[in-house]
């Protein structure tokens, strides 16, 4: 039957890109409704139970500025909160949280529930309706139909999945869940390219069972981060410690003495790994000279004792992976709650995508999170908000919005995936971001707040607040312009170490190496509170002249890169044109030459003679609409 | 300005072939054209009037005088700011101008780029786009070649040993930025303050050297190719006057690929001895035939030389099977030696110019010689190397500025990211000579150095 409402935008999956995508639609007044197979594991962290660290904390913190609820989520189930590289300058500093996968889950369903605009509704989908080359609506498991402008579908959470462990196998999702089949079989007759990864995870420990006595300590830092621009410590639950211990020599010669059951040794896997995360028999066999390696025991959560022991993910066969965790100082007697094992999956070829996440095989329909080949929370959550905004967008017939590669991570992503496409799950890394000192996990409010505000994401309070904070950094680098330090100012000579040989203004002490802004502040006797404007201004003043390098480079190549290639532009006619740059350019289909400059292979000439063609096409357009 | 592309960047190239005496014009475009009028002329000259004027570098001495001319945009051959400045022509001081030019906010413009923007700008008529076109892929095939040939040797070998330590500095630094967590803290670690001193001394060494011309070879390439034996190490021994290549009678003496520099007549000519073209189950010999191969990829002038007293039979036979080895016929020339032991009675005609000379008993080298000169002349290709010497000058010179400040930061303010973006900087400006390196060749990089991933 048809189901007797209509959506605008309808959502597929329920897991980091799906809630992230249902929640920005209906934000931006548009009627969503989100279908999932179980509303009970909406917001489920199916893997390590954290969210955030380096280059993935600065996608939280843009989600977060556009209205999103990873970030909330976080801070009200983070029990661990650390600031990484702190002391190696802002602009690469990231916040990681280990999340109470509980109150995680708890948290998104709280903000699911109460969005005006949204609707649940559980039952697995099993089909597509297609009108043309166009997406009408989602035919669910006991043929149920709903038609909406645009679909979302978030399904990727293990396509196809086969599990190993040693050298059995089996079909399934992520342990536990059934993945969705006959939907994944249904797009396979559709024009989609697809590709196969792979990715393991470690086998699971009772925290009972661990004996902790020598084992490092590793605390939570004080004074506590938090993930929200609108969060406080006050959001965050009681806090846990973490703990570290090592692989040793017996624990690699268990491990080698396993490898002729091992499915990544034995040819079974043939899926790609990621590089980032290797299994612990791929690290002992590929850096034979190290003897021991890190493993960080997690805390899963408040309630549980079940431990996360990252950095020994592994599908060797299950009494290789007793007798290994058994080797392991502080795991001795330790229980294993559920094996680890490695898993192939079947994925999209993300270079069939538009940078709004549309697909360009057929309209109206958009992917977000595992299908498109990342990997990681916070790289499902950004993809599922920008598809979440375009579908509502195309329902609006409003433009598409894509961030730039120079406004925010989440545009550096989805850049990377639609040009480069990928060969292992793709993770976020902040030597991705070529604007990596613009790109800061401070300044993403600074980015996209105004944006998201406009786009009707942001709500009253963020805005407010996003306003106050402005407001107060103009007003206070204003100050510290039109004030001067003297010499003879003692308070200040003692900060800076040394006379004052002329006067000089306040904000150019600040940009001193040597200076901090709290003891400037204190030595001009200035109370201001709130450390996170203060430190907005440090930031600014100190790397003015970098900032304005990076700005300046982007300024130059603008304009050029910003020129659009339609959608169906023929390379055919380009004469010059190398075959091979024809084909790459016929693969991504660069919606910029920006993009296609981007593109592996396409040279500066090759972009000179796209430039020209480009222009000749465009001219030829216009006389045949004046004709 | 006023032009339609008030964003783009300035680029400066020299309009005039280079070569010694006339006249040599230095054309540069875009948003910054009048500011470095200023810089150089002193003055912003009136638009379309002729000022004669002294072209001034960075201490305010004079390079070189002559015309400076401003159009203003869009009336311009771009459409953009457009400034001229005609001076005295001799290489070097073409060189010194260009350098100015590019240090005071230019960058050298790629192959047609000129016409390409006066055709954006609507300068030039739509219909012109193939015109344009070909001129971007035949100038960018060109200057490829010219790159190549200007990276021949020790300079190509210092810049890639520069291009690898700066990719090891790189894993190193970016791998403790992303991997915090990894026990790969180099950052804190005195051997990046040791390295990062060590590449700027090497850096500073490789640009002294290039900028006095020791190591960075310019000019034509003239490669001797054909059977062994046929009289190739004679015939460059001739044009030389040395004895370099070993020649004896023993078919395939010449097992590597040997080279000399010379002067024809004021123009720099680099001589390529290879061996000779056969199949071959000697491993030594195999190596000289692909060195040999190599070479012919980037030869201006190819002499194929065959043994006429052999061959005056079937040498059309077997200058075709040379071509055909060679693989291209752009400046081929058919050298049939040893017309002394069989004469030639008259000089035939081919696809390719023919020659007869004899080395030993000095026969028709004169004319050859003349040949080569006039094929060679002051001709692009000579520009090409000129302009690819001047690119990987600035590229080298802009690393080297991008390592010094990063060493800075890293003393003065124990920044990480920031010894990381001038090290982004100084890469991507090698890269410009050695080729695309990418954020994930770099995170490839990472993943197989150490040991990283939870």
């Amino acid at each position: 039957m048809d189901y007797p409402n209509r959506f605008d935008v309808i959502v597929v999956g329920g897991g980091h890109a799906g809630t992230e995508a249902a929640l920005a639609a209906a934000r931006m007044g548009v009627k969503t409704l989100l279908l999932t197979q179980n509303i009970e594991t909406l917001g489920q962290m199916s893997c390590n139970p954290a969210i955030g660290g380096i280059g993935k904390s600065h996608l939280v913190k843009e989600i977060d500025a556009l209205g999103g609820a990873m970030a909330l989520a976080a801070d009200r189930a983070g029990i661990h909160f650390r600031t990484l590289n702190a002391r190696k300058g802002p602009a690469v500093r990231a916040t990681r949280a280990q999340a109470d996968r509980q109150l995680y889950k708890h948290a998104i369903r709280g903000f699911l529930e109460n969005q005006p605009n949204l609707q649940l509704f559980q039952q697995s989908v099993d089909d597509l309706m297609v009108t043309g080359e166009r997406v009408t609506g989602v035919v669910t498991s006991t043929g149920l139909r709903f038609l909406a402008d645009a679909v979302v579908l978030t399904v990727g959470t293990f396509l196809g999945g086969i599990i190993h462990v040693g050298m059995q196998k089996q079909a399934g999702g992520r342990a536990g869940d059934a993945p969705s089949n006959r939907l994944a079989e249904r797009l396979r007759e559709l024009p989609f390219s697809v590709g196969r990864l792979k990715t393991g995870t470690p086998p699971r420990i009772d925290g009972k069972s661990v004996n902790y006595a020598g084992l490092e300590i590793q605390a939570g830092d004080t004074p506590r981060p938090v993930m929200s621009y609108m969060g406080s410590t006050a959001d965050h639950p009681a806090q846990m410690n973490c703990y570290i211990t090592h692989t040793n020599a017996q624990t690699h010669d268990i491990i080698r003495g396993g490898l002729d059951r091992s499915p990544l040794f034995t040819g079974e896997i043939d899926g790609i790994g990621p590089r980032y995360c290797p299994s612990i028999e791929d690290k002992v066999v590929r850096f034979a000279d190290k003897d021991t390696h890190q493993i960080f025991i997690e805390p899963e959560g408040l309630n549980t004792h079940e431990l996360y022991p990252n950095g020994i993910s592994t599908s060797l066969p299950f009494d290789v992976q007793m007798e290994l965790v058994r080797s392991i100082k502080g795991f001795e007697n330790a229980h294993i709650t559920r094996p680890g094992y490695a898993i192939e999956y079947d994925f999209f070829e993300p270079r069939e995508l538009k940078s709004s996440l549309e697909t360009r095989h057929l309209g109206g329909l958009f992917f977000a999170g595992q299908i498109n080949g990342t990997t990681g929370y916070e790289e499902a959550a950004a993809q599922g908000l920008i598809a979440g905004i375009n579908a509502a967008n195309l329902s609006l017939e409003q433009a598409p919005y894509c961030p730039a590669r120079n406004e925010a991570y989440i545009g550096v992503l989805i850049d990377d995936l639609i040009t480069m496409g990928t060969k292992e799950p793709y993770r976020m890394f902040t030597s991705r971001a070529e604007y990596r000192l613009i790109l800061r996990q401070d300044n993403a409010d600074r980015r996209l707040t105004a944006t998201g505000r406009a786009l009707g994401l942001v709500s009253e309070p963020r805005w407010q607040r996003y306003l106050e904070k402005v407001e107060a950094i103009e007003s206070r680098k204003l100050h510290l312009d039109k004030h001067w330090s003297h010499p003879g100012d003692e308070a200040m000579e003692t900060l800076l170490g040394q006379a004052l040989t002329r006067e000089y203004k306040l904000s150019d002490l600040v940009k001193r190496p040597n200076v901090q802004i709290d003891g400037l502040l204190e030595a001009v006797g200035l109370d201001w509170a709130d450390t996170e404007i203060n430190d907005q201004i440090e930031i600014d003043l100190k790397y003015a002249g970098y900032i304005d390098r990076q700005q300046e480079e982007i300024n130059r190549v603008l304009t050029q890169h910003s020129v659009s290639i339609p959608e169906r532009f023929s390379y055919e006619g380009i004469s010059g044109l190398s075959n091979e740059v024809r084909q790459k350019l016929e693969q991504v289909r660069p919606a910029t030459i920006g993009q296609a400059t981007r593109i592996a292979g396409v040279t500066p000439a090759a972009i000179s003679l796209l430039l020209v063609f480009l222009k000749k096409a465009r001219h030829s357009l216009d006389d045949q609409k004046s004709a | 300005m006023t032009g339609t592309m008030a964003h783009t960047d300035t680029i400066v190239a020299i309009a005039t072939p280079a070569g010694r005496g006339g006249v040599g014009i230095i054309r540069v475009s875009g948003g910054r054209a009048a500011s470095i009028a200023r810089l150089l002329v002193g003055k912003l000259p009136a638009p379309r009037l002729a000022t004669f004027s002294n072209f001034l570098d960075a201490d305010g001495s004079a390079i070189d005088q002559g015309i400076a001319l401003f159009f203003p945009g869009p009336n311009s051959f771009t459409g953009e700011d457009v400034l001229e400045l005609q001076g005295h022509g001799g290489p070097v001081v073409m060189d010194m101008l260009l350098n100015r030019v590019v240090q005071v906010g230019a960058r050298i413009a790629g192959p047609g780029e000129f016409s390409q923007r006066a055709f954006l700008n609507d300068k030039i008529d739509l219909s012109q786009a193939e015109a344009i076109a070909d001129l971007i892929d035949s100038g960018s095939q060109r200057a490829a070649k010219s790159a190549v040939n200007s990276l021949q040797g020790r300079f190509s070998e210092k810049i890639h040993e520069l291009d690898e330590r700066i990719i090891r500095l790189r894993i190193h630094v970016e791998a403790a930025i992303d991997f915090p967590e990894e026990e790969v803290d180099f950052l804190a670690d005195e051997l990046i303050h040791q390295a990062l001193a060590e590449i700027e001394v090497a850096m500073a060494q490789t640009l002294a050297q290039t900028e006095q011309g020791a190591i960075l070879r310019e000019g034509v390439t003239l490669v001797f190719a054909g059977r062994p034996n046929a009289g190739k190490s004679s015939l460059m021994n001739y044009f030389s006057g040395r004895e370099t290549s070993i020649v004896t009678s023993v078919a395939g003496t010449t097992r590597d690929v040997v080279k000399e520099d010379i002067h024809l007549d004021g123009v720099p000519l680099r001589l390529v001895d290879t061996a000779g073209l056969r199949d071959s189950v000697d491993l030594v010999e195999k190596e000289g035939i692909r060195r040999a191969r190599q070479e012919l990829g980037t030869a201006d002038i190819i002499l194929l030389l065959i043994d006429y007293s052999q061959h005056f039979e079937d040498w059309q036979a077997q200058a075709e099977a040379l071509l055909a080895e060679v693989g291209h016929r752009d400046g081929a020339i058919v050298v049939l030696n040893k017309v002394d032991k069989r004469e030639l009675e008259f000089i035939p005609t081919f696809t390719v110019p023919v020659f007869g000379i004899s080395v030993t008993m000095l026969q028709g080298l004169a004319e050859l010689k003349a040949h080569i000169q006039q094929a060679i002349g002051f001709d692009a290709q000579v520009e090409g190397n000129f302009i690819a010497r001047s690119r990987h000058l600035d590229a080298l010179r802009r690393a080297n500025l991008a390592v010094i400040a990063g060493r800075q930061q890293l003393q003065t303010r124990q920044a990480g990211e920031l010894l990381a973006e001038e090290l982004r900087i100084a890469h991507e400006a090698l890269n410009e000579i050695t080729g695309e390196f990418s954020s994930d060749d770099l995170l490839g990089q990472i993943f197989s150095s150490f040991c990283i991933g939870k």
